[in-house]
């Protein structure tokens, strides 16, 4: 039934049409031509943007939280997952799961616990004063401290999770191998586990980089105004401020972006897939 | 050097920082005061009752849940045939087509709700509910196409055949040998495609309207007015709601396996 092409074409009409009608004709609308603003006032503001220092300020640091989320990320996943996928403990399935569950919970709660814990009536606040390092609970909450605790905390399950089957496809028997030939255990990791899963760790880096630079909840919650990153920027110019022309010009900007670094990041996994 | 304390001294530190917030989140909504603060004064349930009473977010639940199981529903009805397509039919283009299908995964969301708002809600006059069908419908069109894909590639074709050359009518060989083999894979998507839904924020953001708001947009307007436990005792709400699903989902399909095997 499925071997013609024309059923083939049939199968995938539907589909086609609710991403085409509903996905990139209004993208593409927006981004180059939004409504009453003509392409070349979205080409004046995108020169306007990529000049002036407040909107550079916020592209800075969008890709600054962004990179450190990222090391961050993947310096924690990796233990993780290579303890993981090593262990021979009864619990480590339920570690996993630990690890994987946040995937499901919603990022407005999981972000909501660094206000309880970052906020001006708040734990660590408390902590600081009551151990006597300051007099007053200093500013946490809206520091690039907070937007960077919170986009760890919500990317640090998807590098956990690529790292994992990075790490469990790698043969155990390299490690062993390179054990009994006297390597210590950090030298086995270094020269054996982590060239081997390398194509995984930079997928994952990819993810929390695309992710955090993309991410709305959390730069808002705990970033608020003072630490505009460009998703939470784009929101001001569409809501806000109804400027459709600073709209497409950011919306611009992260999509180029996105899409630049997804290459990258698939092109040096797809790299270092032939030389491991 | 050793390296196994640092990487536990790393592990520890990644699994405080995955979930201690959302412990402190469960605390909170616990306290018998009025403020949002740690640790919590007293014990009682009265926010729990007061967030169950709240209209807004009842009326918001319920728009979500439906959001969602709508959204889900059109993206596997769309998405299915699509991954069958792709999987079986000689395509012209295919990889091309591929990454159109898949590419909901690279665009920033916010883009896709702005573009969905300005086209479908301000230029067609469409509903806010109408908008959001269609965005989410996107959404999931990688999950629905991809994870019924790698279903797909499990299921050996000459099965079919074999049904086929057993004298199955083609409709008949699909119904019975097909059909069986994609069932993990659609439950699997639907399962991914349905909490994606539920618990979307940034291209819902935009594409609310008085009458139709969903719950993760209505908290996020809540704590900008008020900053109290009622927001913490729906979230523990959320995540008890949560628990369930994914024991269910460990229990039947392994949800370990779905949100491993995705990204």
């Amino acid at each position: 039934m499925f071997h013609r092409p024309r059923a083939g074409a049939l199968l995938l009409f539907p589909g086609l049409l609710l991403m085409v009608l509903g996905f990139a004709v209004p993208s593409a609308a927006m981004l180059f031509a939004p409504p009453g603003v003509s392409p070349s006032d979205v080409f004046t503001r995108l020169t306007k943007m990529l000049t002036d220092g407040y909107d550079l300020q916020i592209i800075g640091r969008t890709l600054t939280l962004g990179l450190i989320v990222t090391v961050v990320c993947v310096v924690i996943a990796f233990p993780i997952a290579s303890l993981l996928a090593r262990s021979t403990s009864r619990w480590a399935g339920l570690w996993l799961a630990l690890a994987v569950f946040p995937l499901l919970l919603s990022n407005v709660v999981r972000s909501f616990g660094w206000l309880v814990i970052l906020g001006s009536n708040g734990v660590m606040g408390k902590i600081i004063t009551g151990l006597g390092l300051a007099q007053q609970a200093p500013q946490l909450l809206y520091t690039p401290l907070a937007v960077v605790l919170g986009l760890v905390q919500l990317f640090l399950p998807l590098a956990v999770v690529s790292c994992y089957s990075a790490v469990a496809q790698v043969d155990r028997g390299l490690d062993d191998a390179a054990r009994g030939l006297g390597a210590s255990r950090l030298r086995t990791l270094w020269t054996v586990v982590v060239p081997l899963s390398l194509p995984g760790i930079v997928v994952a880096a990819t993810l929390v980089f695309a992710g955090s630079i993309t991410a709305y909840t959390t730069p808002y919650l705990l970033g608020g105004s003072s630490q505009r990153m460009l998703a939470t920027q784009l929101f001001v110019h569409a809501n806000v401020t109804v400027d459709w022309a600073a709209a497409s010009a950011t919306a611009l900007v992260m999509t180029v972006l996105v899409f630049a670094l997804s290459g990258i990041g698939s092109a040096v996994a797809r790299a270092k897939g032939r030389v491991a | 050097m050793k390296a196994r304390p640092i990487a536990a001294a790393l592990a520890v530190l990644g699994y405080v920082i995955m979930l201690v917030p959302i412990l402190f989140v469960v605390a909170s909504a616990f306290t018998s005061s009025s403020t949002l603060s740690f640790p919590p004064k007293g014990f009682s349930l009265q926010w729990f009752g007061k967030a169950a009473a709240y209209q807004p977010f009842t009326d918001a639940l319920v728009s979500s849940l439906l959001l969602a199981g709508c959204a889900t529903a059109l993206a596997l009805a769309l998405g299915v045939p699509v991954a069958l397509g792709l999987h079986r039919g000689a395509i012209p283009g295919r990889s091309l087509l591929q990454g159109l299908f898949l590419s909901p995964l690279v665009v920033p969301e916010l883009v896709i709700g702005l573009a969905l708002y300005q086209q479908l809600m301000i230029g067609l006059g469409q509903t806010a509910f109408a908008a959001l069908l269609i965005g989410h419908a996107v959404l999931l069109m990688p999950y629905a196409v991809r994870v019924t894909g790698a279903a797909l590639t499990l299921a050996d074709p000459a099965l079919e055949e074999a049904a086929r050359g057993l004298g199955a009518t083609p409709w008949r060989a699909f119904r019975t040998v097909t059909l069986p083999l994609l069932r993990p894979g659609v439950m699997s998507a639907a399962l991914l495609g349905f909490i994606t839904s539920f618990n979307n924020v940034p291209l819902s953001l935009l594409l609310q309207s008085r009458d139709f708001g969903t719950l993760p947009v209505t908290m996020l307007d809540y704590v900008q007015q008020s900053y109290d436990p009622v927001i913490a005792a729906m979230s523990t709400l959320i995540l008890a709601a949560t628990i369930i699903v994914a024991v269910v989902a460990e229990r039947t399909v392994g949800f370990t396996r779905i949100f491993g095997g995705i990204n």
